[in-house]
């Protein structure tokens, strides 16, 4: 597959950056490490007129401690560069477990944290050649109102498939969001949008220019499962943070990922663990509530009632792990 | 689109050439430079195939890079790996133990290997598997090649203790 013919600008400056964006409107697509823009571009899933590259900005690859204890990292810092990293080894092993089972060693050398937050979402319809697609009715992702995941749906159901999304909601980490008019910032928990067409809120001319993770404090987890274990997206993943005790937490942060169009917060099961502690019935608890609270399921590669059936399990043994953990300050 | 003219160095020869934006690094090479070595596979980032090692070493996609990024850089194909005439000793170990069968994959096998065994001589099971995941071998079902990489690793350490006492 070869792309399609687009201009190519690569500004000296964050600042050249958003100028770009901000005179391109919808015609120009921001890529950060490639490994998944360039791949829907090969599908012309995407077919920007401009594309505008992050890479010469070093601005984008710094990681930071702020005063505050927090880390603010760079949105262009590559996953390999992360996973590597003391401070996330150290402080964050959860977002470094996630990240570390991205792709493969190949993927996660070329693809970075931003990219992976914005990671566009994916289903078995849009995601193959368009002389594949072309032997079917499109979507709302191409150039039909249908969608081929959940049928007479009224909207994209392609399902949201971020590793490291799920564990920074949980670490209730913020993003940096940057515009030619100024900067805002949104907590994780309200970036991602139950849509698979607009699936975050990142407006036109935004870029995501960094992650902020709150200082380290407590106990958290991250579990991914998939067919393979190498270099496969998750059937489905679980990312629990928890801060105080087993018996009296003071806050319990639990989010599933790939099984929608958007990582899910889980605010029931986090009431029955904040309320009963991490006891062996409120995990179970908080395990089946989990799984009943998934109303549609994104059926990708995984039927719906196997994915609901495994989330119970993953959300249970994440948990009985995290509840072993030795309680940080 | 306007072509660009890049400066790119491949196993140590510099090359200038005109590239448009959306050529990919595998295309350049095989297409542009006559530089086959290097597979094209899926295109798509799953098989591997088309790994080459980048400016420290590390393994990259070169179906997922864009040539105008390579402006400037350098990379290191499966033709820059032989050592003066002789195969390099991961390359020697490849044929040794049969990892190589139709060897359309052996070229992005060789380059992850080489990058990991360039910064760990002493590589556990799961060091190999998690340097190796990222390309797929239809013939050798991976035994022979894990074997190969292990002898190479050998040979590689043997090679350090040597030096080190020179
Ligand atoms: C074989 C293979 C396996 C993969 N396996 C996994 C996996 O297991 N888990 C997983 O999560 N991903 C996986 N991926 C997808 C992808 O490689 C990773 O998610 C990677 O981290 C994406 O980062 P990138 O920098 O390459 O993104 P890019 O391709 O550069 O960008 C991805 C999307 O985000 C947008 N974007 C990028 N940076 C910014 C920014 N700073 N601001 C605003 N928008 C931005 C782009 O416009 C694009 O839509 C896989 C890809 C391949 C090819
Ligand atoms: S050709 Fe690049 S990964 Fe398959
Ligand atoms: S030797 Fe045939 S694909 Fe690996």
């Amino acid at each position: 597959m070869q792309l399609p013919q687009f201009e190519y600008i690569r500004p000296k400056s964050l600042a050249e950056g958003l100028a770009a964006l901000a005179e391109h409107g919808d015609k120009i697509a921001i890529m950060s490490g490639g490994s998944d823009l360039l791949l829907n571009m090969k599908f012309r899933l995407e077919g920007p007129a401009y594309l505008l590259s992050l890479n010469g900005l070093s601005e984008l690859q710094q990681l930071e401690k702020l005063d505050d204890g927090s880390l603010r990292v760079g949105a262009a810092c590559t996953l390999t560069h992360l996973a590597e990293h003391t401070i996330i080894k150290e402080c964050y092993p959860a977002l470094r477990a996630a990240i570390f089972v991205v792709g493969s060693r190949h993927v996660r050398n070329m693809g970075t944290i931003g990219g992976n937050i914005c990671l566009e979402t994916r289903c078995w319809y849009t995601n193959q050649s368009k002389i594949w697609r072309d032997t079917r009715e499109g979507c709302f992702k191409t150039d039909a109102e249908q969608c081929h995941v959940i049928k007479s749906a009224p909207k994209c159901h392609a399902l949201n498939s971020t590793d490291s999304g799920p564990i920074l909601m949980a670490l209730d980490a913020s993003v940096v969001l940057a515009s030619h008019t100024g900067e805002r910032i949104v907590p994780m928990r309200e970036f991602y949008q139950n849509d698979g067409v607009e699936h975050t809120v990142l407006k036109p001319g935004e870029v995501l220019t960094a992650v902020v993770l709150p200082p380290a404090k407590g106990r958290s987890v991250f579990r991914k499962l998939s067919q393979r274990e190498g270099l496969d997206f998750a059937t489905g993943t679980f990312a629990a943070a928890v801060i105080g005790s087993n018996e009296q937490p003071e806050s319990v942060s639990l989010v599933l990922g790939s099984v929608a169009p958007e990582p899910r917060v889980m605010p029931q099961a986090e009431k029955i663990l904040l309320e009963g502690g991490l006891t062996d019935e409120a995990i179970d608890a908080a395990a089946d509530v989990a799984r009943r609270a998934l109303l549609e399921v994104t059926n990708l590669f995984t039927p719906t009632f196997y994915k609901k059936r495994l989330i119970k399990v993953l959300v249970k043994d994440a948990l009985l792990e995290l509840r072993d953990q030795r309680v940080r300050g | 689109m306007a072509k660009q003219l890049i400066a790119l160095t491949v196993n140590g020869d510099p090359y200038e050439v005109a590239v448009s934006p959306h050529q990919t690094l595998l295309e350049v090479m095989r297409d542009s430079l006559n530089l086959t070595g290097t597979k094209r596979g899926c295109t798509a980032g799953s098989c591997g195939v088309c790994t080459v090692n980048g400016e420290q070493g590390e393994v990259i996609l070169s179906c997922l890079a864009l040539a105008v990024e390579w402006d400037g850089r350098s990379v290191t194909t499966v033709e820059g790996v032989e050592e003066g005439n002789e195969l390099h000793p991961i390359q020697k170990s490849f044929l040794e133990h049969g990892a190589v069968q139709c060897g359309f994959c052996t070229p992005g096998l060789i380059m992850s290997a080489k990058a990991l065994l360039d910064v760990n001589t002493s590589p556990s099971e799961t060091d190999i598997n998690e340097a190796m995941a990222g390309v797929i071998c239809r013939c050798t079902g991976h035994i022979k090649v894990k074997k190969a990489i292990k002898e190479a690793a050998s040979v590689l350490r043997e090679r350090e203790v040597n030096h080190g006492e020179s």
